[in-house]
């Protein structure tokens, strides 16, 4: 095998192996660095740093340490810059991973953590997003808002904050609730 | 008596902005003349603190703001001209709202604050109440109105962002804003006053509830974007105006939340739908709220 040959790693990061961090200046960075590492075939997870860490709105990826030089160089090669590289997860945190259903009748709303999404049923349009704090939520509401949930980006795509990853979870869960509501299912 | 707003507002690299808010004849926001973008967050905000200045007669709302679609440009300029546009506007009030949460900004701009405007109350919502619980700020601050997903976070001394909050704390499993506005408190996450926007509104001081407001109960306030925002513009222009603190947050709900019943709220409405209501739920009820009555 070549030392520095794509990997596919299909096994969850962490079980039992030793994990380090990527840290970055800003969440767009660890969400671009993520889709590098995912298409390359790595198994990482989002997670908070530690506290003494962080600076704000930070996200950073785990990753088993072993595999930090490779996937260094697909990150760099993505044109992402990384802030740094530290080598214990200790005080990390997961990204809220709690998505919950408000049914208004001719609309749904799904919440994911404190962000939501509003959406008509009968045509898809996406009618209200709402909750967080971050400057791209505002940006986000005007860029999604009177669009179909299909013909819009990812919020994750079009957003640089934590804020905007919850937003995408809100897209994602609504997406789905939809197309399964449509295919005869209960949405 | 004047409200100051720092801000952002959703355009990419959009100029600094700053002056006085209006509100032109079709409903949009401006500052110093200059419309921004008519969605949730910031303009809901100023348009919302603009109407009760135009009620009561008291400054227009002045916002210090600059384009940011969540890069952090727009937030680096305006903590960079806050202590000028202090020093020349010498508010009362001093909100920050939707800003890139950078916890180093945050603690410069309230040390700043201490010595340019010593007397001014600070409020936070959004960003702004982000950055100032995760730098251990809040307890320095006035007013926060965070929401029931956010009002964990404030009670979390672990985590710089609502998205890490311990999925027990936002808003079922268990949930409980009394108890976790006293844990802000204790913990120095809390703002003196707090106002948790829900299907019940709680207002704490100290830690302890002072008041609940669930009249009038319109659920779809919850999901239309902005709705959050335009309570804290509220609560924001009736501080500047010389309510007592919890006075503020009280009237701020309630007129929310009748301004949602008159305009007989869906889903599908918008923030600038409910701001055109607050003219006349101000003119009817504020009296009989407040017992401050205009002529």
């Amino acid at each position: 095998m070549a030392l520095f040959a794509r990997r596919d790693r299909k096994a969850a990061p962490g079980a039992d192996e030793a994990l380090g961090l990527f840290l970055f200046d800003a969440v767009n960075d660890a969400l671009a660095a993520e889709r590098a590492l995912k298409a390359a075939g790595y198994e990482v997870s989002l997670v908070a740093p530690p506290p003494h860490l962080r600076a704000g709105c930070d996200l950073s990826i785990a990753l088993p340490r072993v595999e930090q030089v490779g996937a260094e160089r697909e990150i760099v090669g993505a044109g992402v810059h990384i802030r740094d590289w530290v080598a214990d997860v200790e005080g990390t945190a997961e990204v809220c991973d709690l998505v919950t259903t408000v049914d208004f009748g001719q609309w749904l709303m799904v919440r994911a953590g404190n962000m939501k999404i509003v959406v008509e049923k009968a045509t898809g349009v996406i009618v209200n997003t709402s909750g967080g704090g971050c400057p791209d939520i505002p940006y986000l509401n005007l860029e999604l808002v009177g669009k179909r949930l299909h013909e819009v980006p990812r919020p994750k795509d079009l957003g640089y904050t934590l804020c905007g990853l919850m937003l995408d979870r809100a897209y994602v869960e609504v997406r789905s609730q939809l197309e399964t509501a449509a295919q005869g299912g209960d949405a | 008596m004047t409200l100051l707003v720092v801000a952002t507002y959703p355009v990419a690299g959009g100029t600094v902005l700053e002056g006085r808010v209006t509100i032109e004849s079709d409903g949009a926001v401006a500052i110093g003349g200059t419309r921004v973008p008519s969605s949730q967050g910031t303009s809901a905000m100023l348009g919302a603190a603009a109407q009760v200045a135009a009620h009561l007669g008291t400054s227009a709302p002045y916002a210090l703001v600059a384009g940011d679609i969540g890069r952090g440009d727009g937030t680096r300029a305006v903590y960079e001209r806050l202590l000028d546009a202090v020093t020349r506007v010498r508010p009362s009030v001093v909100a920050f709202h939707y800003m890139q949460p950078v916890m180093a900004l945050m603690r410069k701009a309230v040390d700043g604050l201490a010595e340019a405007a010593p007397g001014a109350l600070l409020v936070a919502d959004a960003g702004g109440m982000y950055a100032a619980k995760a730098a251990g700020l809040a307890s320095r601050f006035e007013l926060m109105t965070p929401d029931v997903g956010e009002v964990g976070f404030l009670a979390d001394p672990s985590v710089t962002h609502p998205a890490y909050v311990s999925r027990y704390l936002f808003g079922n499993d268990g949930f409980d804003p009394v108890m976790l506005a006293a844990s802000a408190h204790e913990t120095g996450g809390s703002a003196r006053v707090l106002l948790i926007k829900g299907a019940r509104d709680h207002i704490t001081l100290d830690g302890r509830v002072a008041e609940v407001v669930d009249e009038p109960c319109v659920p779809e306030l919850e999901a239309i974007g902005g709705t959050g925002d335009t309570v804290a513009g509220l609560a924001s222009a009736f501080l500047a105006a010389g309510f007592p603190t919890v006075d503020a947050a009280r009237c701020a709900c309630l007129a929310n939340r009748e301004a949602g019943r008159v305009m007989g709220a869906t889903p599908a409405m918008h923030a600038s739908d409910l701001v055109a209501a607050l003219p006349g739920v101000l003119a009817s009820e504020l009296c009989g709220w407040s017992g401050v009555c205009v002529a």
